[in-house]
């Protein structure tokens, strides 16, 4: 194919990826880490993130800590500290936004970064601005990122993947082709196993194919979304980058897993009110409503079920999904099994607070219920979270959740001063001096 | 409640109050905020005015009370002369940006020995570190040597490192093979009740 494109970067947008950041947080606050296998998630008995040398080793997330410790006996296995993992988070964010406004938080470790314009700011090219952001934040935070630079978000989410860890790539236009001549269709986000399964049969291979085809092969192929990462994949920019913080919410869902598996009917429920409590606090807390709520539960060998109810209106107060949740509940659970984990998830979610009852709704019930709800939240911000809570969900309390070994370090040895719900927000070193 | 949504919204009116010398409109609020409709921007509005970081004069108008950073405007737009006080404000800086100026690279780290007491750092401190500062001579810093950290004096010899206690009872160090210098303390807290 011929060249799509002469010019460098009509637009520049850069994609900032951690590597594997929940390790990667661990190692820089305690040096004594560094080169060894290190991964987190003790609490859940499953690997949520593993370090590049655990990787080395086989160890993969997802795998159970059992197995993991077999592959690699020297595994350094730690709790999750989502409190520190959020401070480097927020940090890595304001050390990029110190170099462009235009930033997108598109998860806990990953950026989008539009950088068009700034070349004469800097008097740097894009490659050396993409560079010296990278080496900002491995210079403060001690956590390496892989930075990839293109025209488009999928380009720059491509090249990003490509050199981990601590990798960098960029792709002017004029380099487009040669680049994604070899390039897998599965390495597009956005391709899953079943559209390169689609594509395949239609003899395309690597992602110069499909976008050498004309674009009513893509409209025709995979409709609106393959069109547009057709015309990403060009080096057109498609998806903007975002500044707004992800303010709409399409679902909310709370999901818990519990060492040792349970077959305890009020146990295993009480977990699951729980979730629910805390789904309803965070739709209340972004003043939104939800009318489907759906209850699943996951059993030791990971198969689960699940089903999902309708509310005959949108509603934020949690008692009004209560009853529901136990009902569901009740049809889910058999106690010859084990469950492990259960979860909530609210959807069909407005933030308009409509209050439409239909002709056999109590109004005042409704009212009554939603106060309940801002009373519980107001004494819950004052006392701390599910202080006042219902009392299906109280078993979770009485068998302490997490032994101590399970706790996250930063939990375990207050600072003076500190107390359990507030910690000062500087990350704490772990280095023994 | 959470203000952080709100906080954003201020911080960009600000920008444009800087760079403009004014207060943006309604309908340029309206790309400044990324929303589509005026009724969001009005809610926005009318929420910082509850917050207290915006005002309406009497003929309906913007004016910025604290937009953002609130000490600094203070004396900066109020109509008439501004008032000592209000002129003393203005440069006010919180213990946070007193001990710190890169907020991101500084992080804590809670002191176990006695290697630096001579220099006033005793066990149970917290000792500031800032990881992205090259060290100089009479700076402490946070050094690995032969796989064990602590906390020394940097100092230079004939163009040589030298890692020297600020404790008599412990000899100076020449790392010989590695030295890894984790960062260089900047500030020592101590919390007596």
């Amino acid at each position: 194919m011929n060249l799509l494109t002469l010019s460098s970067y009509p637009q520049a947008i850069a994609h900032i990826d951690c590597d594997a950041f929940f390790a990667s947080c661990e190692q820089a606050r305690d040096a004594g880490l560094k080169g060894r296998p290190v991964v987190t998630g003790k609490e859940r008995g499953i690997i949520a993130c593993a370090s590049y040398e655990a990787k080395a080793r086989g160890v993969s997330r997802g795998i159970r800590l059992g197995d993991a410790k077999k592959l690699c006996p020297d595994l350094v296995i730690l709790p999750s500290d989502y409190e520190t993992y959020s401070i480097y988070s927020e940090r890595m964010f304001s050390i990029i936004r110190r170099f462009t406004p235009l930033v997108e938080e598109y998860s806990i470790d990953e950026a989008f970064l539009d950088l068009t314009g700034l070349r004469r700011l800097y008097r740097a090219s894009y490659e050396e601005i993409a560079k010296s952001i990278k080496e900002a934040v491995i210079a403060e935070l001690d956590i390496t990122v892989s930075v990839g630079l293109s025209l488009s978000k999928t380009l720059a989410k491509l090249c990003s993947k490509e050199n981990k860890p601590n990798g960098f790539m960029a792709m002017p236009g004029y380099r487009i082709h040669e680049y994604l001549k070899t390039m897998p269709l599965e390495r597009v986000c956005g391709f899953g196993p079943n559209t390169v399964a689609l594509l395949n049969k239609y003899g395309i291979k690597a992602v110069l194919d499909y976008i050498d085809r004309p674009v009513q092969f893509a409209e025709k192929a995979l409709g609106k979304i393959g069109v547009e990462l057709w015309r990403e994949l060009r080096g057109e920019s498609v998806y903007k980058v975002s500044d707004e913080k992800k303010e709409k919410y399409l679902s909310i869902s709370k999901t818990k897993t519990f060492v040792p598996a349970s077959r305890d009917r009020d146990t295993v429920k009480a977990r699951l009110m729980r979730n629910l409590e805390s789904a309803c606090i965070k739709l209340r807390r972004h003043k939104l409503s939800a009318r489907t709520i759906t209850v699943y539960l996951r059993q030791q060998d990971f198969s689960g079920r699940g089903m999902e109810a309708n509310l005959n209106r949108h509603s934020q107060a949690t008692l009004d999904f209560v009853p529901i949740a136990a009902g569901i509940f009740e049809r889910l659970f058999s106690s010859d099994k084990y469950y492990r984990a259960t979860g909530v998830i609210l959807s069909d979610i407005t933030d308009q607070g409509i209050d439409r009852h239909d002709l056999f709704d109590d109004p005042v019930r409704i009212e009554k219920l939603a106060d309940i709800s801002s009373a519980m939240d107001r004494i819950n911000s004052a006392y701390g979270k599910h202080t006042v809570h219902i009392a299906a969900a109280g078993l979770v309390d009485r068998e302490s959740s997490h032994p101590r070994s399970e706790l996250p370090w930063r939990k375990t040895g207050l600072l003076p001063g500190e107390t359990a719900r507030k910690h000062i927000g500087i990350p704490l070193m772990k280095i023994r001096v | 409640m959470d203000n952080e949504p709100l906080r954003r919204y201020a911080e960009k009116i600000e920008r444009f109050y800087m760079s403009s010398k004014r207060m943006p409109s309604y309908s340029e609020m309206l790309k400044l905020f990324g929303v589509r409709s005026k009724n969001a921007v009005f809610k926005k509005v009318r929420a910082m005015i509850d917050q207290g970081i915006l005002e309406k004069d009497q003929k309906g108008k913007l004016v910025p009370l604290a937009v953002a950073r609130p000490l600094r405007l203070l004396g900066l737009v109020r109509a008439g002369f501004p008032s000592p006080a209000e002129e003393e404000l203005q440069d006010i800086m919180s213990l946070d940006e007193y001990l710190i100026s890169n907020p991101q690279a500084t992080f804590l780290l809670k002191v176990e020995g006695d290697s630096m007491v001579d220099a006033g750092i005793q066990p149970g401190d917290l000792v500031l570190i800032q990881k992205n500062l090259a060290p100089k001579p009479g700076d402490i810093v946070v050094a690995r040597v032969d796989n064990e950290w602590t906390l020394k004096y940097f100092d230079k010899a004939k163009g040589n490192v030298v890692l020297r206690a600020g404790n008599k009872k412990y000899p100076e160090i020449m790392p010989r093979q590695e030295l890894v210098i984790a960062g260089v303390v900047i500030a020592n807290v101590r919390k007596y009740r």
